[in-house]
């Protein structure tokens, strides 16, 4: 380093950087080439007066936010138009298409625990799984008011619990799923009340994809415009999961060895509250359930008896019943997870079988097998 | 302010724009105010530090310019000890406390740990050794001292080149703010051009990279050795990208307002050797410590001993500049070792190539060099890199072991981001390899404008959908 006493030669010779190869930052771009013909245009740029050169700065960057307005019209628009993943389900929502009798509400737990196609089969009612992948009560909150306000009331809404639902969305999971819906009132509400900053997905172009999205979503939206569409994981909503085991849970307990505290927020139960409130204020019965957890994570929460107490609390004052699989025997079967908190497929298979006969008798539903 | 945020996005053109606006005497204390609010939205107190400095600066500036005799040379020493001194409070109070009362452990002594909680001003050692630069410079006699106080604090203060350099020197800088820059088509765009390589560069390359280094350097021992040296690599790219990126940006924004700021790389793993190496790299660092460390300590006078001496302590010096921790010193010391053993071996090593039929310019030989410099490099940015000396022996102990191409990915950095961080890199890498042989953007120019801005405006575009923007400060910022 210090023995290089030509460095200020070179610094002061030839343009040095690696941009300069770009002739970024070179001096004035046509003197550099020293080709034929070249002199007269330099002649002429140079002509170019101060004020011209401006309209034409202005002019370049007036090109490029009309570029950014343009395509993030076209990313948004071929985001509506997928009919497949979870772009599909969404679109399906504001899109008024889905008009369920039986509606699943929750978390990604709910997502990949209720299999509908199991449910309709067992049921004979139309049955749809509007879980929300990362979401915490609010944003589910967000979203079944975008349902019922595009759908008809369902006759029934399944509102799925976890250790977490009286907790509040510190973040906004997978920002690009929420940005073309923006213009969805409950939807645009739920997300500034977790990220206030979120005016900038929906107000500047491009914001939520460039900036917020590491998954690329816009790609997936132009490709949607020439109708390429992603691969179908969606089933009626519902996202089953190939995964076996992944050993994530021990890595946790070895961290915990004193169990875990689940905290809750005034807030997060304030939000669960309202969807019962908002159900029973339209007529529509809710049923509470605490799907499948693998048992030894039960073991390992500390103070779960008293979150799924505060629970039965809330619901029972709503007069709406609770379900809590916890003692069920798919908790102790470790086949039916991937993790600790979600079932694979063959695990919601079960779990989905078993919970549409309990429907039906239970008298929540009519019965009617269907091959 | 950091350069990849919307705020800055705001703040330049309105800067640009009541510059050329503004009469030419309101322009200077307009650029001081400006980078007044530039550096105030990182931690606004903070700018009281840079006033200190400046005031220091500033006064013993005059009074060196002013003094003869013994009472010249004391201003000099008085102004460098009270400008290190806060160096020494905000970045190395800790370091030096917590060393010594572990050495004093070690003999038996039991000393409380004094702490002091300050986070690190941003820039700091950036805009300390531009101030420690012209007072020497003023005392050498090559500079003449700045009595308009404006000017001398905006000539430290100057926001593109505040937080992370290029570190100026007085001759290039300061005269450079009584010049009148009008608005100039030619030169505003090519500044334009110079800051979007490097927005490509910091957003496209080295955040990307950064996904990857994070997460592996924050636990090594979760990781197989492929993913050690793809991290390793990555960091190698991403170093490079983040800080060149900022110098581009940096000399692009000021050449958009008429100011020419120094070169601070020259395509640094295109070198063949060490020292070449370290001509390429962060050229104004090298050559501030080429000035103001090594020709002091006598490096540039004959005699073995003293110029061991003078390389050994100038790389320490020079990594500690870089942080607070023994792996910045051990990082230094490493490089020092790498060009005392090539400049020891190169008689040796000319005499083996010869004897093997490898001539100087052989393509053979000269790749062979360049890999080998490299890697060179890697180990070092390895101990660079790391949380501690644990870590980083485990990396270089570790990154040979166990490749799982199965399992390259990370948490953060997902496979998809893959493709593209290759991509990028080998952009990058041609259009180094272009440079000096082909001008592109001459090229570009004898286009008709439709195609020209359909390419720029593509450019920008891919900057803008595939660069990562988790708010991530420039790497060098922190030293």
């Amino acid at each position: 380093m210090p023995l290089s006493p030509q460095i200020e030669q070179e610094r002061d010779g030839v343009p040095t950087s690696p941009g300069n190869a770009l002739a970024i930052g070179a001096p004035p771009l046509e003197s550099v080439a020293g080709l034929k013909g070249e002199k007269s245009t330099t002649q002429k740029r140079a002509r170019l007066s101060a004020r011209s050169g401006l309209i034409r700065i202005v002019c370049f960057f007036g090109l490029i936010v009309i570029l950014l307005f343009g395509l993030n019209a076209m990313v948004n628009s071929g985001l509506r138009r997928i009919t497949t993943s979870q772009f599909g389900v969404s679109n399906k929502i504001v899109q008024g298409k889905i008009n369920a009798d039986i509606v699943i509400s929750g978390s990604s737990r709910a997502l990949t625990h209720y299999d509908p196609r199991i449910i309709e089969r067992t049921t004979g009612m139309r049955t749809f799984n509007i879980g929300l992948n990362g979401s915490q009560t609010d944003m589910q909150l967000a979203r079944l008011k975008a349902y019922l306000k595009h759908n008809k009331k369902p006759k029934l809404l399944v509102q799925n619990l976890d250790l977490y639902s009286f907790l509040t969305s510190h973040e906004i999971y997978e920002p690009a799923q929420y940005v073309p819906y923006l213009s969805e009132e409950s939807i645009y509400a739920g997300v500034r009340r977790v990220y206030p900053d979120a005016w900038k997905w929906k107000y500047l172009p491009l914001y939520g994809y460039a900036v917020e999205d590491m998954r690329f979503s816009w790609m997936m939206g132009l490709k949607a415009l020439v109708e390429i569409q992603p691969q179908e994981d969606h089933f009626d909503g519902y996202q089953p999961r190939d995964t076996s085991w992944t050993g994530d849970f021990e890595k946790f307990r070895a961290k915990n060895t004193d169990g875990v505290v689940v905290e809750t927020e005034a807030q997060g139960v304030r939000d669960f509250e309202e969807i019962l409130w908002l159900c029973a204020q339209q007529g529509i019965p809710v049923l509470v359930v605490y799907s499948p957890e693998y048992y030894e994570m039960q073991a390992l929460t500390r103070n779960r008896k008293q979150v799924l107490d505060k629970a039965k609390q809330i619901a029972t004052h709503f007069g709406f019943p609770l379900w809590d699989y916890s003692e069920s025997p798919i908790c102790r079967d470790r086949s039916n997870f991937y993790n600790s908190q979600h079932l694979n497929r063959s695990g919601a298979s079960a779990f989905s079988a078993d919970f549409a006969r309990r429907l039906v008798q239970m008298g929540f539903v009519g019965g009617q097998d269907r091959p | 302010m950091l350069f990849n945020s919307l705020e800055f996005a705001v703040f330049l053109p309105l800067v640009v724009g009541l510059y050329f606006c503004l009469p030419s005497r309101y322009r200077t204390p307009m650029l001081l105010i400006a980078s007044c609010i530039f550096y105030m939205a990182f931690i606004p107190v903070y700018i009281l530090i840079l006033f200190v400095t400046i005031t220091i600066d500033y006064v013993a500036g005059i009074y060196v310019e002013r003094t003869n005799g013994p009472g010249r040379r004391a201003w000099l020493v008085g102004s460098i000890i009270c400008t290190c001194a806060v160096l020494f409070v905000f970045k190395y109070f800790d370091f030096f406390t917590g060393n010594f009362v572990g050495l004093a452990h070690l003999v038996g002594w039991q000393l409380p740990k004094p702490v002091v909680n300050i986070i690190l001003p941003i820039g700091l050692s950036f805009h300390t050794f531009q101030s420690l630069s012209y007072v020497v410079e003023v005392y050498r006699g090559r500079q003449k001292a700045e009595y308009n106080v404006v000017t001398y604090a905006t000539y430290v203060m100057f926001f593109p080149q505040l937080v992370a350099g290029p570190i100026e020197r007085p001759q290039n800088l300061l005269h450079q703010f009584y010049e009148k820059h009008d608005f100039d088509y030619e030169r505003v765009t090519a500044g334009l051009k110079r800051m979007a390589w490097g927005f490509f560069k910091k957003l496209v390359i080295a955040d990307r990279l950064a996904l990857y280094v994070n997460d592996v350097y924050a636990d090594p021992r979760n990781f197989n050795g492929l993913q050690l040296s793809i991290a390793t690599v990555f960091f190698a790219y991403q170093i490079y990208c983040d800080f060149s990126g900022y110098s581009d940006i940096a000399i692009g924004g000021a050449q958009i307002l008429g100011f020419k700021l120094m070169e601070n790389f020259k395509n640094p793993y295109h070198a063949r050797s060490i020292p070449e190496f370290w001509r390429r790299w962060h050229i104004s660092l090298s050559s501030w410590f080429r000035d103001y460390v090594y020709v002091p300590v006598g490096g540039s006078q004959s005699g073995i001993r003293r110029w061991l001496l003078a390389v050994m302590i100038t790389f320490a010096v020079s990594g500690l500049w870089h942080g607070a921790n023994w792996t910045y010193i051990a990082w230094g010391v490493l490089n020092g070792f790498y060009l005392l053993v090539g400049t020891a071996t190169k008689g040796w090593r000319d005499r083996v190539f010869g004897l093997i039929g490898l001539h100087r310019e052989t393509l053979l030989r000269q790749t062979i060099m360049l890999v080998s410099t490299f890697v060179l490099t890697l180990l070092g940015w390895i101990v660079f890199r790391a949380r501690n000396m644990e870590d980083a022996w485990y990396v270089v102990t570790h990154f040979a072991q166990g490749w799982d191409f199965h399992q390259i990915g990370t948490e953060q950095f997902l496979l998809r981001q893959l493709p593209i961080a290759v991509a990028s890199i080998i952009l990058l890498e041609m259009a180094q390899l272009l440079h000096g042989k082909v001008s592109v953007p001459s090229l570009l120019t004898r286009l008709p404008i439709a195609p020209r801005w359909a390419l720029y405006a593509g450019f920008v575009m891919v900057v803008v959908m595939f660069g990562i923007y988790q708010k991530t400060q420039f790497i060098y910022f922190q030293f």
